[in-house]
């Protein structure tokens, strides 16, 4: 039905050659329109599939003591009562927190391990055989460990407790976590030195993780938990993963509602540089309707024009992007999303590709340049001949 | 949910269209009320420009239309992960009382444009411009519906909240739903293949003795039959599961994406098919029209019925 | 063959200027003929030009060439109509510089996507014709200026079409190119093509092969 007119295409390309200037600039704003947006989908892409393999190592379920909204230690002896829910495999009351450090002024974070029982994750279990968590000592995360010999701290740290005392905990070793994210602010020591610098009774504890046998019962199992606990709050991993998505979307959201001024914008831009015709310009399509091109086939020349630039300059951008975000890492442009981490994290993008997103850049770019074009097209295809060649 | 990147977009471009309309509409009243062929004053040698910025912007939009519809139905898909209950986009167009209206306003704007352009290009061809008046009235017409469309997509999403349970395709699809849809499996699956099977018969035979009427209605009942047929029958075997009756799950990756191709097939076959009944008889064009809708109609029977065929090869009984 | 019955033209400059380009005036040219209008500029003999070839519209009257009114004919049946029957040859021959000549002689049939048998076919038979097979890939900007005459000139003539309009064709032009000029038009009056040439030029007012002169003066036929 449609054969493509290569003879047309020639000319749109000699075309677009003949007003450089133009076509550069047009090029050159378009690419920098997809390039933004590419990087900014590529890198909370990336961010949020580091975040999803972070959550996916996370305990399936967690119960926490709501009090006033806000989340207070709980009581330990309730782990008996959740182990016997028919399901459960499990049920290990963690002892975490976030310990700040002011120098550095990052946050830690403080995980307590009993080394006699089993862990609700399996690279502690690997860590407790390789590592001795002896009275004083605690294991560090790479990251952390850098962070420490920075800050002048080689071979042990002094916790500051709540009641103002020191608590020196050497750092008996480091390790690499299960994901980047983790082992740049992790760090283990035994449950007791834990409770120590949270000042934690025996008989409580953080949270509660539990473990359940069939994924699919999870739902069932935390509303029965929420029945017979009704103070506490009990999230599910999947509920985390939804909580995260609809995070980044905000962020994205608003980025997108900055781009829709952008997008504005650049429409302007173009629909101003496009309706600008030159005299040469003006004569050139004088003559082409002159020697018998209609309307029709100098909108169809135009329309050509505007595919050949979008399609050009979107790949272009959606390449940058690609090299910017994949192999240059996004300096500055990730530092954006990066609020959501405690400690500035330095790990690296994982490679994402998505076929939504760049169908996302691609219905955010093209439909609102052409859409731009369409009047100073039809403008320029509807001059009156025999005015423009007297 | 209304900051969700897809929704945004939609949203954006949305805005794009209903400026750009707007623009039409106000031509294209001009245009039917003034217009006059015969006449060689400047007014009318205005209007006979500003009919190509009409005809321009329509078909941009419903260029962009297509495959926008289909990044629609993608944006659905992944809305449905962050909506407790729903699996597929199923649950997200009945999450709210907007969902499945917004989906027919689609599919009968694409319809619509589409018309639009099939008249448009009859019209250029001829020239007297026959039709310049009656297209740009219909198009009048097409505004309402277009906005309807925008303001419903607006309020759908606007109204859809991730705390609520939806359900999900499942539940709405099966026969003992309570629903519209479940009035589908009053009809018994033989009767159904046969209405199937035989309206196309009707749409061969009467493409071959060019009977317009005949073609036209079986052209109709196709369409809907077509339909009925994928949610009740074809699709439990595209699905292998005699209770899975959703017409959207099969839009998905685990399913090679065949809904797209499906829906696509029978979209491009009957639309022509409209498109044939419509066109006068003399007009040469009109065998070219009929060929397109036989054939991609057929394609659209070949390929539902290879899921049962295929299966009952591979397993030796039907479902 | 063509025929302009009571045609008068009046351009808007804007509100309160108009200008009157022809007023009332009627002519017939017949099939084959040879015919100078002659008249300074702005007499309005590049109006009657652009009528005939359907580039402009008349405030009043018709133009009808071989029993069709080509002055009502909405834009893209003009434009079509253009396309196969006329062949303009402007003033500053209006070629595309950075185009080669055998690109700047199919412009005309791009629209037409025609493959490339099409082509050439069309193409070979107006290099021979004037002479410039030779430089087929050449582009235009680097041709002299007879040469770019001829590429002008075969451009308008890849169509085949039966009129062909001149507009000041030799106003930029030297005399021996004026002299080479006249003689293709010689060649394109034997080939029985009706030819309309608009120009004060005072080489065009005595050929043996001119038809009809007719002297245009503020708008009025003399």
């Amino acid at each position: 039905m449609l054969k493509i007119n290569l003879h047309l295409i020639e000319y749109a390309i000699n075309s677009l050659l003949r007003s450089k200037t133009k076509s550069i600039f047009i090029t050159t704003i378009f690419t920098l329109l997809v390039f933004l947006l590419t990087s900014i989908f590529f890198i909370s892409n990336s961010i949020k599939y580091e975040l999803n393999s972070t959550v996916d190592s996370l305990p399936q379920i967690i119960v926490q003591n709501i009090k006033g909204g806000k989340s207070y230690d709980i009581k330990t002896n309730i782990v008996d009562d959740i182990i016997n829910i028919p399901g459960v495999s499990d049920a290990i009351p963690r002892v975490w927190g976030y310990y700040f450090f002011e120098n550095a002024g990052v946050n830690f974070s403080l995980v307590g391990i009993n080394s006699y029982e089993t862990q609700y994750k399996n690279s502690f279990n690997e860590l407790i055989e390789n590592y001795d968590l002896e009275e004083d000592s605690m294991i560090v995360g790479s990251g952390v460990k850098k962070l420490l010999e920075q800050n002048y701290y080689k071979n042990y740290f002094n916790f500051i407790k709540p009641d103002g005392d020191f608590k020196k905990l050497n750092i008996g070793g480091t390790f690499n976590g299960d994901t980047q994210l983790e082992s740049n602010d992790l760090i283990i020591m035994s449950i007791e030195n834990a409770r120590e610098i949270f000042d934690m009774s025996k008989s409580k504890a953080t949270d509660i993780s539990v473990k359940v046998d069939n994924p699919i019962e999870i739902p069932m199992i935390s509303s029965k938990i929420k029945s017979m606990y009704p103070n506490t709050r009990v999230i599910t991993n999947s509920d985390l993963k939804v909580s995260y998505q609809n995070i980044f979307d905000y962020k994205s959201g608003i980025f997108l509602a900055l781009f829709a001024i952008c997008l504005f914008t650049f429409f302007i831009i173009i629909y101003d540089k496009s309706s600008g015709l030159s005299s040469e310009e003006k004569k050139e399509i004088g003559i082409l309707k002159a020697i018998g091109w209609t309307v029709d086939d100098v909108l169809k020349e135009k329309f050509v024009e505007g595919a050949i630039v979008s399609i050009f300059a979107y790949l272009l951008g959606v390449i940058f992007a690609f090299i910017f975000v994949y192999i240059l890492q996004a300096p500055i442009l990730r530092n954006i999303f990066e609020g959501y981490s405690i400690l500035r994290t330095t790990f690296e993008l994982p490679f994402v590709l998505d076929l939504q997103t760049l169908s996302l850049v691609f219905f955010l770019s093209v439909p609102v340049y052409i859409a731009a074009t369409i009047i100073p097209s039809w403008r320029t295809a509807t001059l009156d001949a025999d005015e423009v060649i007297r | 949910m209304l900051l969700s990147p897809e929704v945004l977009t939609l949203q954006i471009l949305n805005i794009i269209f209903l400026v750009f309309v707007t623009v039409s509409l106000f031509l294209s009243i001009r245009i039917f009320f003034k217009w006059d062929i015969n006449a060689t004053t400047k007014e009318q040698y205005k209007l006979e420009k500003q009919s190509f910025l009409a005809a321009t912007i329509i078909k941009y939009i419903l260029a962009i239309k297509l495959p926008l519809f289909l990044f629609f139905i993608f944006t659905l898909d992944k809305l449905s992960i962050s909506l407790t209950g729903a699996m597929c986009a199923a649950g997200v167009v009945d999450a709210t009382q907007f969902g499945t209206y917004l989906f027919i306003l689609k599919i009968i704007n694409i319809y619509l444009f589409g018309f639009w352009l099939i008249i448009h290009n009859i019209d250029i061809k001829n020239e007297k411009l026959p039709y310049t008046k009656i297209k740009f009235g219909f198009f009048i017409f097409i505004f309402f519906i277009f906005i309807t469309e925008v303001i419903v997509e607006y309020l759908m999403f606007d109204a859809i909240n991730i705390d609520q349970m939806v359900s999900c395709c499942g539940t709405l699809y099966s026969s003992s739903a309570t629903s519209l849809i479940s009035n589908i499996f009053i009809l018994d699956t033989k009767i159904l293949l046969v209405l199937f099977y035989g309206l196309f018969m009707s749409l061969f035979i009467s493409y071959k003795f060019k009977l317009q009427y005949i073609f036209s209605i079986s052209n109709f009942l196709f369409l809907i039959i077509s339909i009925v047929s994928l949610i009740s029958f074809f699709g439990t075997y595209i699905y292998e599961l005699p209770t899975h009756h959703c017409p959207f799950c099969f839009l998905q990756k685990e399913y090679y994406y065949v809904g797209y191709f499906i829906y696509t097939l029978l979209f491009i076959g009957t639309f022509f098919g409209f498109v044939a009944s419509g066109t006068n008889p003399t007009d040469k064009n009109i065998e070219k029209y009929y060929k397109i809708s036989i054939i991609f109609s057929f394609l659209y029977l070949v390929l539902v019925s290879a899921y049962p065929i295929i299966f009952y090869i591979k397993n030796g009984v039907w479902l | 063959m063509i025929e302009l019955k009571n045609i008068t033209k009046i351009y808007d400059l804007n509100i309160n200027n108009k200008v009157t380009a022809l007023n009332d005036i009627n002519l017939k040219f017949n099939e084959g003929e040879l015919i100078v209008l002659k008249g300074s500029s702005g007499s309005g003999k590049s109006t009657i030009l652009s009528l005939v070839a359907a580039l402009s519209k008349p405030t009043m009257g018709e133009v009808i060439v071989d029993n069709k009114r080509i002055s009502k004919l909405p834009d893209n049946f003009a434009s079509l109509y253009r396309r196969e029957n006329i062949g303009f040859i402007f003033q500053k021959y209006n070629l595309i510089p950075t185009l080669s000549v055998k690109e700047n002689i199919l412009l005309p049939l791009v629209p037409n996507n025609p493959n490339e048998d099409e082509c050439n076919s069309k193409l070979n038979i107006v290099l021979e014709q004037f002479n410039i097979s030779n430089k087929k890939d050449t582009i235009v900007k680097n041709l002299s200026g007879g040469e770019q005459q001829r590429v002008a000139i075969s451009r308008a003539l890849i169509n085949n079409p039966k009129i062909i309009i001149a507009d000041e064709p030799t106003a930029n032009l030297d005399e021996k190119l004026s002299l080479d000029f006249i003689d293709m038009l010689r060649q394109l009056k034997s080939q029985n093509k009706t030819i309309v040439v608009a120009t004060h030029d005072p080489l065009f007012f005595n050929l043996d092969f001119v038809d009809k002169v007719i002297e245009i003066k503020n708008g009025n036929i003399i």
